[in-house]
């Protein structure tokens, strides 16, 4: 299982890339015209970039929970 | 399950994952056309519905899980039923945080006490009891299983309380015995966003499995009085 640290930060970073991405204002300019196309402010549009963040915060706060009781116990294994 | 396997099989499931999050992710902002009703804030369907779909595919597994560890007594079906809770209480949360979202903007209101939002509630406060009793003592009796085994009659009927009962919460609209009532593109999106939530669960799922292991079998070596020393 050593060798799933670097994993587990590979997986972080590519997380947190996609995290930016879900989060940022850019992706809605896909959108297609039209009125609720062009609709990219105001309570909806943040209630979709929290409700992202949201989702992703705790996805990721669950990995970071993993990775620290791995180390954990890596340490153990480590001092015996 | 030895731990190589299962360390392939974590970074396997997650290379699926992040692959198809960022189809569903490009799917979501870029191509799914945005809902003539409700607007923007419709986009959160394609997180909302997945995190309930794992929600039950985890707490679905927690139940059988238990079942068979009472049954049996193997201990991997108990390290599974734990690594299946713990994903299944985080995606449970983020139902119950996205929901409110979506409702402040197409109801009015972040919470109303109508049946699929209280029983939805009542199972998160079902399984955060199964945590609090399985670490209430050192040593988790089988009753404390039970817990989990009794969660999942919930989960019934947060499926049917909304043509059941009175509800503003709308009705289901893929697993209809008429068919989806949805448009293709819509439901496209949808599809592909419940299998890269599933894949990233069963990535995670199998990751805190072997954690589990780690710390049990650590626990185990601990209680034994003369552990890495060969007595013969």
């Amino acid at each position: 299982m050593n060798d799933l640290k670097p994993h587990v930060r590979a997986v972080l970073a590519v997380g947190l890339a996609l995290f930016v991405l879900d989060v940022s204002p850019l992706v809605l300019i896909g959108q297609e015209a039209g009125a609720l196309g062009r609709q990219t402010l105001g309570r909806p549009y943040w209630h979709v970039f929290a409700a992202y963040a949201v989702a992703w915060v705790l996805v990721f706060g669950w990995v970071i929970s993993m990775a620290r009781r791995l180390r954990r116990v890596e340490e153990r294994l480590g001092k015996e | 399950m030895n731990l190589g396997r299962i360390q392939r099989g974590v970074v396997g499931l997650g290379a699926l994952g992040i692959a198809t999050i960022v189809v569903l992710n490009w799917m979501v902002f870029f191509w799914v056309p945005t809902e003539s009703f409700q607007g923007v804030i419709q986009r959160i369907f394609y997180i909302h519905v997945p995190a309930w779909w794992i929600t039950f595919l985890a707490f679905g597994i927690v139940a059988l899980c238990g079942a068979v560890y009472l049954w049996l007594g193997d201990e991997r079906a108990d390290m599974a039923a734990v690594a299946a809770a713990e994903g299944g209480m985080v995606y449970c949360t983020i139902g119950l945080l996205t929901g409110p979202l979506w409702a402040r903007v197409a109801w009015g209101a972040w919470w109303t006490w109508e049946p699929r939002l209280t029983l939805a509630l009542l199972l998160w406060f079902i399984y955060l009891g199964y945590f609090l009793v399985r670490r209430s003592t050192a040593n988790p009796e089988q009753g404390k299983r039970l817990v989990g085994i009794i969660g999942i009659l919930d989960i019934p009927l947060i499926h049917v309380s909304v043509s059941w009962l009175r509800s503003l919460h709308p009705e289901a609209v893929v697993m209809r015995p008429d068919g989806p009532n949805l448009d293709s593109s819509m439901l496209w999106t949808l599809m592909v966003g419940l299998l890269a939530y599933t894949f990233i669960f069963f990535a995670l799922f199998l990751a805190r499995y072997a954690v589990e292991r780690l710390e049990r079998e650590l626990m185990l070596r601990d209680a034994t009085p003369a552990h890495g020393v060969n007595v013969s």
